[in-house]
């Protein structure tokens, strides 16, 4: 039997039974919607607000998201070809606004030597600057510039080495003539090497030693310098002649004095163009003239140099040589391959440069190759230096060796087995053999405190520094630059603090 | 009249007969319960918590509740009456309250030879026992240490009263006429010189303002380089029109140059920046109002001004363009000064809108 109500009503009959409830309904499940503590439903709450009736359409307005671009200001040409390097490697000897430091001595060969003024800051005499400038021995980043005038404490090290000078050169009490005294420096970041070389060079002047130096070892190996090999030689080495001659430039400059009264005592035959008249100034003239020529004439300065006496018929006037200093800086990128390649693009090793090799051989045969004395300083550095394991160890062997530890005992630091370390470095640091004296190890440590103090006055006599030098200060400072290492507290020396605020005026 | 004896004070005439070793003893025999507890409580000590320092009172300073019990009022008065009026002492005066309280027997059995004799027989025995105890004691370990403490009292407390004594004749001799206490520190001689910060309040916001792209080590190196150029370059020029601000006279500046970068910052650092507010004049335009700013915020604007400045600069380096607009305006040549004059200019015209508020719609 069909029903008497179609679909269509069965569907319309909904709606308008189900009565809309006058009470809120008794759920039995909590409302998620509203909180349990309100006490008004749902139904009674304010209309919602229509969403969008906020954000006002502007018309004719883009709404993709701009942003401004900020304008590169065009600069007209970019400086010079070489002006930002020499600007980086600028250096600055003097400071005008600095105080002048009143009772301040110079270094000289009196007070090199008087240990009542350790712990001061000795000035380098003014003509010598220019005579450092050409060995370079000054550097960029070694704060120069802040000061009135260059000075340099006279520490411990300072004073030994002072007196060994004076030894060597042959005055004094224990005066040892035609001595050679060998050193590799290390010591900590800041700890003063290279300033110590530039101390013996300053000595080395002051008693008229001919000083000989190379105050970048990288650029030898950096393959920066034009090389070229050495016929008939097994290994093959290979010669630098631009760098060669750029030291004998910089061995001239500096010692014009004494090499232009000495005179040639020995019979060069690779150099037909010498007289037998001319000075050693004129020799070393001819290797920076002509830089194929520059080994051979390097090779001939050194033995006329290191001449005790003159060669038969050339006995006119020939004067004692005096001794020679020779400094390296960085002494570690000696000590690994170069960056230079051989024909079959194996690198060369740099104790295949010849003029390397020069240089290392004077740790092991520096009596014999100077024979009028002189001193040999090698320096490493910790400023853009190569990490080599070898020569840790080496120096390691070096510092057991200084504190009698024999080589043959198990206590003898040695490389260890599969680091692949390099047996020409250790050759070359093993210890010297008949009547060569060994090479010592010279490590810099950090000021004492009166040193110290003696330094930071020098701060404050300048004008730099605005403290009050007193025992607890300077200790602190000590402290502070781990035991007083020089460069620390240089850093602290000129950092600057403000007593007082300048209190702005309204104006 | 015969003064009483105070049989409380006993205990000291022994001490003063004797060596101070029995006085611990005789002491520690009436604080031995109080010992016992103390050595008790190790056993609940918090080793973690640190270590409290303050001492516990020894034995003989300890205070018992019914040791010195104050009388009523009413009992007070009738004392001091008894004291003043009816009770003298043999020579006529009123008996101090110390005679009231009873002389030490001490003094008494000093001067009294018979007293000496018959005296009771507990501090008889007292005298005569020496060294050796009558009872056991479980604190044998405390004993060298309350003889330590009491001599090292007694000999800290006379080099405590010497040196009071040494500081007071000092302070006399030094205090200006007039003032009864030592002239007061003023706050400015206060200030230490220990900063918590590395680096000057200046120089760090300015190195941060030059910082790019966060690297402020690179900012810091920058910063020194500032710092060194105009440490080193020769002392400015002042241009008369535009002083700078404080600060030593312009050769003397270069040795400080912290204090040298301070003065000219300030001096070109504008004193409020402009607002431009709406719904002051109606018509939707905009209206320059002058809002002051702190010192912070007005050396920002400086900086800002001066970097935007070294821009235009040729040098090839950072630090050198903007050493070299910082010492141009030391010297009045910057366009920096220009901008400051500008922004003062504006706010000078602009500061009749101050008062007014915007319009409610």
């Amino acid at each position: 039997m069909a029903s008497s109500w179609c679909w269509s009503c069965l569907s319309r009959l909904r709606a308008p039974s189900t009565p809309r409830a006058i009470l809120p309904p008794q759920s039995i499940t909590p409302r998620l919607t509203t909180a349990s503590f309100h006490s008004s439903a749902v139904q009674y709450a304010n209309p919602t607000k229509k969403k969008g009736a906020l954000v006002a359409v502007k018309y004719r307005q883009g709404q993709t998201l701009r942003r401004k671009k900020k304008k590169t200001t065009e600069r007209s040409r970019p400086p010079a070809v070489g002006e930002r390097k020499a600007l980086r490697k600028r250096i600055v000897l003097s400071n005008p606004n600095a105080l002048e430091v009143e009772g301040m001595q110079d270094l000289s060969a009196e007070t090199m030597i008087d240990a009542r003024l350790r712990g001061s800051v000795l000035g380098l005499p003014v003509p010598m600057l220019d005579q450092l400038r050409a060995v370079q021995a000054f550097k960029p980043k070694q704060g120069w510039s802040i000061f009135r005038r260059p000075g340099t404490v006279l520490r411990r090290d300072t004073l030994e080495m002072a007196r060994l000078f004076e030894k060597i050169s042959g005055e004094g009490d224990a005066a040892e003539k035609g001595k050679v005294v060998k050193k590799i420096i290390t010591g900590l970041k800041g700890s003063g090497k290279t300033v110590h070389l530039l101390q013996a060079m300053a000595m080395g002047f002051l008693k008229k030693w001919v000083v000989v130096t190379v105050p970048d070892a990288r650029e030898l190996v950096s393959g920066d310098t034009s090389y070229s090999p050495i016929e008939g030689t097994n290994p093959l080495q290979y010669v630098q002649p631009n760098a060669v001659s750029a030291l004998l430039m910089r061995t001239v400059e500096a010692n014009r004095q004494v090499l232009s009264s000495l005179n040639v005592s020995q019979k060069h035959t690779g150099l037909p163009s010498l007289k037998p008249s001319s000075t050693l100034e004129d020799l070393a003239k001819l290797g920076f003239q002509d830089a194929a020529i520059a080994w051979p004439v390097f090779q001939a300065l050194w033995t006329e140099l290191t001449a005790t006496a003159a060669a038969p018929g050339m006995e006119k006037d020939f004067k004692a040589r005096p001794p020679m200093l020779v400094t390296v800086d960085g002494i570690a990128h000696w000590m690994k391959e170069s960056a230079y390649r051989a024909s079959d693009f194996t690198p060369v090793h740099a104790h295949d440069l010849v003029f390397v090799k020069h240089f290392l051989s004077l740790l092991q045969n520096g009596q014999a190759s100077l024979k009028n004395g002189g001193m040999v300083l090698y320096a490493t550095s910790t400023s853009n230096n190569p990490s080599i394991y070898t020569l840790e160890v080496a120096l390691d062997q070096l510092a057991a060796r200084q504190a009698g530890t024999s080589p043959s005992s198990p206590d003898y630091p040695s490389p260890e087995a599969y680091s692949g370390a390099d047996a020409r470095v250790l050759d070359l640091f093993k210890p010297t053999t008949g009547k060569e004296p060994q090479f010592e190890l010279q490590t810099l440590g950090g000021l004492t405190r009166d040193e110290t103090r003696g330094y930071l006055e020098y701060f404050a006599r300048s004008g730099l520094l605005r403290e009050e030098v007193n025992e607890t200060w300077v200790g602190e400072k000590w402290s502070l630059s781990g035991g007083g290492i020089i460069g620390e507290l240089e850093k602290l020396g000129r950092h600057v603090r403000t007593t007082a605020q300048t209190t702005p005026v309204l104006n | 009249m015969s003064p009483r004896l105070n049989l409380f004070t006993a205990n000291k005439a022994a001490a003063a007969l004797r060596q101070p070793f029995a006085v611990a003893r005789a002491q520690r025999s009436v604080a031995l319960p109080l010992l016992l507890r103390e050595q008790s409580t190790p056993v609940q000590k918090r080793w973690n918590s640190s270590q409290n320092h303050k001492k516990g009172l020894s034995p003989d300073e300890q205070k018992f509740p019914t040791q010195d019990q104050l009388g009523h009022v009413g009992e007070e008065a009738a004392e001091m009456d008894r004291i003043m009026h009816k009770e003298k002492s043999c020579d006529g005066q009123p008996s101090s309250p110390e005679l009231e309280q009873g002389s030490p027997v001490a003094d008494i059995l000093k001067r009294d030879k018979e007293g000496l004799k018959h005296m009771p027989k507990v501090m008889q025995d007292q005298l005569k026992k020496s060294g050796s105890r009558s009872f056991s004691t479980s604190a044998r370990s405390r004993l060298p240490e309350l003889q330590n403490t009491e001599s090292q009292d007694e000999i800290s407390a006379a080099v405590l009263a010497d040196m009071i004594q040494q500081v007071n004749e000092q302070v006399a001799a030094r205090l200006p006429e007039g003032l009864k206490f030592d002239v007061p520190v003023l706050p400015a001689q206060k200030k230490t010189l220990n900063f918590r910060k590395r680096y000057d309040t200046m120089q760090e916001q300015f190195t941060k303002m030059l910082m790019q792209d966060g690297k402020l080590a690179r900012a810091q190196k920058n910063m020194s380089i500032i710092l060194d150029h105009l440490r080193t370059s020769s002392p400015p020029n002042i241009n008369p029109r535009r002083p700078l601000m404080g600060g030593p006279p312009a050769p003397q500046l270069p040795l400080d140059p912290v204090l040298y970068l301070t003065c000219i910052i300030d001096s070109v650092a504008p004193l409020f920046r402009i607002r431009q507010q709406k719904g002051i004049a109606g018509g939707g335009t905009a209206v320059q109002v002058p809002h002051p700013l702190n010192l912070r915020q007005r050396r920002r604007a400086a900086i800002k001004w001066i970097l935007d400045a070294s821009e235009k600069r040729r040098d090839a380096q950072l630090a050198h363009r903007v050493a070299n607009e910082l010492v141009a305006v030391a010297e009045g040549r910057s366009g920096v000064w220009d901008r400051r004059d500008q922004q003062h200019k504006i706010g000078i015209s602009g500061r009749a809108n101050l008062g007014l508020a915007p319009r409610r719609r």
